[in-house]
């Protein structure tokens, strides 16, 4: 360390902490002070000697990603009254449909290009049905009409066959008749 | 310095509107000198990342509470050493930071190492203010008045701290021999 009045000074030019106007005098005061030059060169070797440590790179970069949706905001400000009304909402929903019959919609088609050819849909679903059902039901009678005709039939032949059998059983019965008088005679 | 400075006070000014790219930009410009000021005050790299983190996160946080756009260094390296001494807190009863802690510091790569191991062990025999002084005024080539703004304390305080480390330290890496010349570690 210098014993020079100076060193303070020496020290703050050595940091490049003198101010300009300071500076003339002193570098001419260290031309001719000894100790202060010593002072001097000892100050920039240990200097220099510190700044053989080289910055690291620090192992990972740091970076931010956008948090807008985490940074806080008026709208957020009010998310809980939202929850609330938004539950509110809902209920309204469920009461008002529990107490009301959905009113019918009235769907209409549109082609494009001409007015005229607007016709409500429902109305050509209903001529659609009953079309479908008319020919439901021409069917069914017609089906109808072919089995009460084979089921005339078959009974027409259930009652022929009845009549042979009784016929049948009749001329059984009389050939029985027959054979047992036979059979007394010749006795 | 200048340029850099406007540079910075214009990235402030779009991150107080909500543009966190500009942070982004700010933090790349500044990590390396934030992760290497903590680095050697607590030689633990690992810890030194997560300092560095927080340093930028309370940055980001209290960005409008700078009052001088200009003075956004200090201001960010006042963060820095409030982060690193309330890390020291906390971890003091496990062990100091100039003892157990700094052993750990890896020797800096495509350096001397008969060199590196000497600046080391001379910073490691300073007090942690002192040590902190250098680093600010040697590695981070703060002004003394910046150094004050950082550190909190006065101007005179700061000269003191640092030329008594500098005393120090000439004897270990730029002792004068018998004639009055400093031979150095050249």
């Amino acid at each position: 360390m210098s014993t020079c009045d100076q060193a303070e000074l020496l020290r703050d030019y050595a940091f490049d902490e003198l101010p300009a106007a300071a500076r003339p005098a002193l570098q001419r005061h260290i031309l001719e002070c000894a100790s202060c030059a010593a002072e001097l060169d000892q100050l920039r070797l240990t200097t220099a000697a510190l700044r053989v440590l080289p910055d690291q790179e620090p192992p990972q970069r740091i970076a931010f990603v956008s948090d807008k949706i985490f940074a806080p905001s008026r709208f957020w400000n009010f998310a809980p009254w939202l929850g609330f009304a938004s539950a509110g909402v809902m209920a309204a929903a469920l009461v008002f449909t529990a107490t009301h019959r959905p009113v019918e919609t009235r769907t209409v088609m549109v082609q494009a290009g001409s007015q005229a050819a607007v016709q409500p849909v429902d109305d050509i679903v209903s001529k659609a049905v009953s079309q479908t059902r008319s020919e439901d039901a021409r069917m069914f009678q017609a089906e109808l009409a072919a089995l009460e005709t084979k089921h005339e039939r078959q009974h027409r032949i259930l009652m022929d066959a009845i009549a042979l059998m009784q016929q049948s059983q009749n001329t059984n019965a009389l050939l029985a008749a027959y054979t047992q008088q036979q059979s007394g005679a010749g006795q | 310095m200048i340029f850099r400075a406007v540079e910075d006070a214009d990235l402030i000014t779009r991150v107080r509107k909500g543009d966190v790219e500009a942070f982004n930009h700010l933090v790349s410009r500044w990590e390396k000198r934030v992760f290497n000021y903590l680095l050697r005050l607590t030689g633990k790299p690992d810890d030194s990342l997560d300092l560095s983190q927080d340093v930028f996160l309370k940055a980001y946080q209290n960005i409008r509470k700078l009052d001088d756009t200009a003075r956004f260094g200090p201001w960010l390296f006042r963060i820095a050493h409030n982060e690193a001494y309330s890390h020291f807190r906390k971890r003091r009863p496990e062990a100091e930071p100039e003892d157990a802690e700094r052993m750990e510091r890896e020797p800096a790569r495509s350096v001397a190492p008969e060199l590196t191991l000497a600046v080391t062990a001379a910073l490691d025999r300073l007090s942690p203010e002192q040590r902190e002084a250098v680093v600010l005024k040697v590695y981070q080539g703060f002004k003394f008045e910046e150094m004050a703004e950082i550190l909190a304390i006065p101007v005179s305080t700061i000269k003191s701290r640092l030329y008594t480390a500098l005393d120090l330290l000439k004897v270990e890496l730029a002792p004068t021999d018998n004639r009055g010349s400093s031979r150095g570690m050249r």
